[in-house]
């Protein structure tokens, strides 16, 4: 999946190039508007990040003219300024997300998932694995080890959210936006005493982990547990 | 088009009109009940001609005595006019150089001519009175009589006391033009001063106050009102400079142990794992401050009315559900018990909303003891919907109530919860979220229970 990236601040735009490369994208950066769009309309980018405040032409611009000459990869826009009405106009103008300074990483790449997973959707699964845990969309059931786990209805929305993202750090505010449509962050630990009670039920007599937390940043659900 | 007008302008164009209108009905008055006046005069002095008239007609004994007669007689009275006509219209008399009107002569049929008549020929004025004689020379039969007068004396009078009238309605009214001028400028005064004490108003002198006092009644209101805005505007700009204050003040801790903790670690060389610590801990508390600062933006923007709630019809019992949908792993966990009771609507943000209630429960849970109760209470009463988030737990002192909604207060500095991280500013968010939606949120601390309550507008 290549990624473009165009921000002018220099130590933002390389830490995204990097931690985007590390999460096994290939990125290209630019500092400038003007280069960003020439990139993008030469290129064959599957997401463009782009900040809003850009020398030259800013992001607004450029995201005009990438979609007046029938690009149509999808767009996140990056900016320090969170006035309603630049939201509606990233918005109007076709943007798919928009993410406020300061932004934590896993949330960014958390978000960048979401995009380039919504136009492959394809067939949904109507079952889930990972290991030896099982999870069974249509009978809302799970089991691990040929083990029946009874789960309350969120955390069974938890859970299928971790195993659907397996693999993937999910920060605390992307949980409780998906699991609970929490769209703010929330001053208590609510998330992670969930994560806790989920872990009780799921990895609690197992050998292996499967919910691991990565401190700083959220929640994996993986199979080969580092620990 | 009034408005272009100076306050000054119009009170003196009402003053001189309104004098003006009141002169010109006097002059009116005056002049009419004077020439009422003299026509009765007139009518009078006619009927005496005509009595006079009436004796020489008694006295005469053939036409041409009584023309004699009346020459004789009427060579005393200049200015009056005489004509007699008999039965048959035939003129018995008439005074040389004078002509009698033909419809008064010869009325149109019906018009009884019992009454003083005025008419004007010129320059001249007349005024004439006709009646019936009886005759008792042998011819016998009524005389017709027509007496006249030239009251041109009478007009000029009339004339001359107008000139006077309209000369003195002119003056008069311009005198008070000029009056209600003065009058305005001097009534106005106040007004000057408030403009004066006004420009002396800066940021940094807000304390500057109208002279509310020293002003009429009527304008002690708008000093009053316009003290009130400054003192509104001193408030908030207090507010406001405290605001940053604060900012400035609860970032400095975080920055301070960020800064500490990272030299430190790079003060000599450390194995990978105590690296990865410090780096987690330092997210962690970068975050705390992201979301400090998103907080401080969100009551920034609250502040200057920037909060711009849209207005969707929420169920807020609903909405607390969810969230006790959200919670239900913490309460658990507490073995805190969640109710909720009632049911009410109101028009707004559902995010918003449901931000100022989950910062209320998440305040309940956080200060309810192990096995208390968290109640959720939804009611409509009149106008007002109410939403109240009740926990049992220790009571909070009176007089840290009211500024439990303040920014960064913490009403236990000392103890420190480990399961928030909160910068105090929940309760401030949800306050400011209300008011949004114009409505109130309130506090009350008694029998060992703590009791926010919410009221909105109905919808």
């Amino acid at each position: 999946m290549k990624i473009l990236i165009v921000e002018d601040e220099a130590k933002t735009g390389n830490y995204l190039r990097q931690g985007l490369r590390e999460a096994g994208f290939t990125v290209e950066l630019t500092n400038n508007g003007e280069d960003g769009l020439h990139l993008a309309l030469q290129g064959d980018h599957h997401l463009l990040i782009l900040d809003v405040m850009l020398p030259g032409m800013n992001g607004w611009q450029v995201l005009q003219n990438l979609r007046r000459q029938g690009k149509e990869m999808p767009v996140l826009f990056l900016t320090a300024r969170d006035q309603v009405e630049d939201r509606i106009k990233g918005l109007e103008l076709g943007a798919d997300d928009y993410l406020v300074k300061p932004f934590s990483f896993a949330e960014l790449l958390a978000r960048v998932r979401t995009i380039l997973r919504r136009g492959r959707s394809g067939t949904e699964a109507t079952t889930l694995q990972v290991a030896d845990l099982g999870l069974d969309l249509l009978r809302r059931r799970v089991t691990r080890g040929g083990k029946r786990i009874d789960l309350t209805a969120k955390e069974f929305g938890l859970l299928e959210l971790l195993m659907r993202r397996k693999g993937e750090v999910l920060p605390r505010s992307l949980i409780a936006s998906q699991v609970w449509d929490m769209n703010f962050d929330s001053d208590t630990n609510v998330i992670e005493v969930a994560v806790r009670r989920l872990r009780a039920k799921i990895d609690d007599g197992f050998e292996s982990k499967l919910i691991q937390t990565v401190r700083g940043m959220g929640y994996v659900l993986e199979e080969s547990a580092g620990a | 088009m009034l408005r272009r007008f100076s306050l000054t302008t119009r009170l003196t164009v009402i003053y001189t009109l309104v004098s003006a209108l009141v002169l010109l009905g006097m002059a009116w008055i005056i002049a009419m009940t004077v020439s009422r006046h003299f026509e009765e005069l007139d009518g009078d002095t006619l009927l005496d001609k005509i009595h006079l008239i009436q004796g020489i007609v008694a006295k005469a004994t053939s036409p041409i005595d009584l023309r004699e007669r009346l020459e004789d007689s009427l060579q005393n009275h200049p200015g009056l006019y005489v004509q007699i006509d008999d039965q048959a219209g035939a003129s018995l008399f008439a005074s040389s150089a004078f002509r009698f009107p033909d419809w008064l002569v010869r009325p149109p049929a019906g018009l009884s001519l019992q009454a003083v008549t005025t008419w004007r020929d010129g320059e001249q004025e007349y005024r004439a009175l006709s009646a019936l004689v009886p005759r008792h020379d042998p011819l016998g039969g009524d005389l017709r009589v027509w007496a006249a007068l030239d009251t041109h004396h009478h007009a000029d009078f009339i004339r001359s006391l107008q000139t006077t009238l309209w000369t003195y309605l002119a003056l008069a009214a311009m005198l008070s033009g000029l009056l209600g001028w003065w009058v305005a400028r001097t009534g106005l005064a106040p007004l000057r001063a408030m403009k004066t004490r006004a420009q002396a108003v800066t940021a940094h002198k807000l304390d500057e106050r109208m002279p509310a006092e020293a002003v009429p009644i009527e304008m002690a209101d708008l000093a009053e009102s316009l003290n009130d805005m400054l003192a509104r505007l001193q408030k908030d700009f207090q507010r406001l400079s405290e605001f940053s204050s604060d900012l400035a003040h609860e970032l400095r801790t975080p920055i301070s142990n960020l800064m500490t903790q990272t030299q430190v670690a790079l003060s000599q060389p450390r194995n990978a794992d105590t690296y990865r610590d410090i780096l987690a801990s330092n997210a962690e508390e970068f975050q705390r401050l992201a979301r400090m600062v998103s907080d401080m933006l969100l009551l920034a923007k609250a502040e200057h009315g920037l909060l711009l709630p849209s207005a969707e019809d929420i169920s807020l019992a609903a909405e607390a559900q969810a969230l006790f949908d959200f919670y239900e792993a913490l309460a658990d966990e507490k073995g805190v018990s969640l109710n909720l009771t009632g049911e009410g609507y109101v028009k707004g943000d559902r995010l918003m909303l449901r931000r100022a209630i989950s910062n209320l429960l998440s305040n309940a849970l956080r200060y309810t003891p192990m096995q208390g109760q968290v109640r959720v209470e939804i009611g409509t009463t009149g106008a007002l919907v109410s939403l109240s988030v009740e926990n049992t737990g220790a009571e909070i002192s009176p007089e840290l109530l009211p500024r439990l909604f303040d920014r960064f207060f913490r009403a236990d500095k000392s103890r420190s919860h480990p399961d928030s991280d909160g910068a105090g500013l929940g309760l401030s968010i949800t306050r400011a979220i209300v008011q949004a939606h114009g409505g109130v949120a309130a506090v009350s601390s008694f029998d060992g229970k703590t009791r926010f309550t919410l009221s909105f507008p109905a919808r």
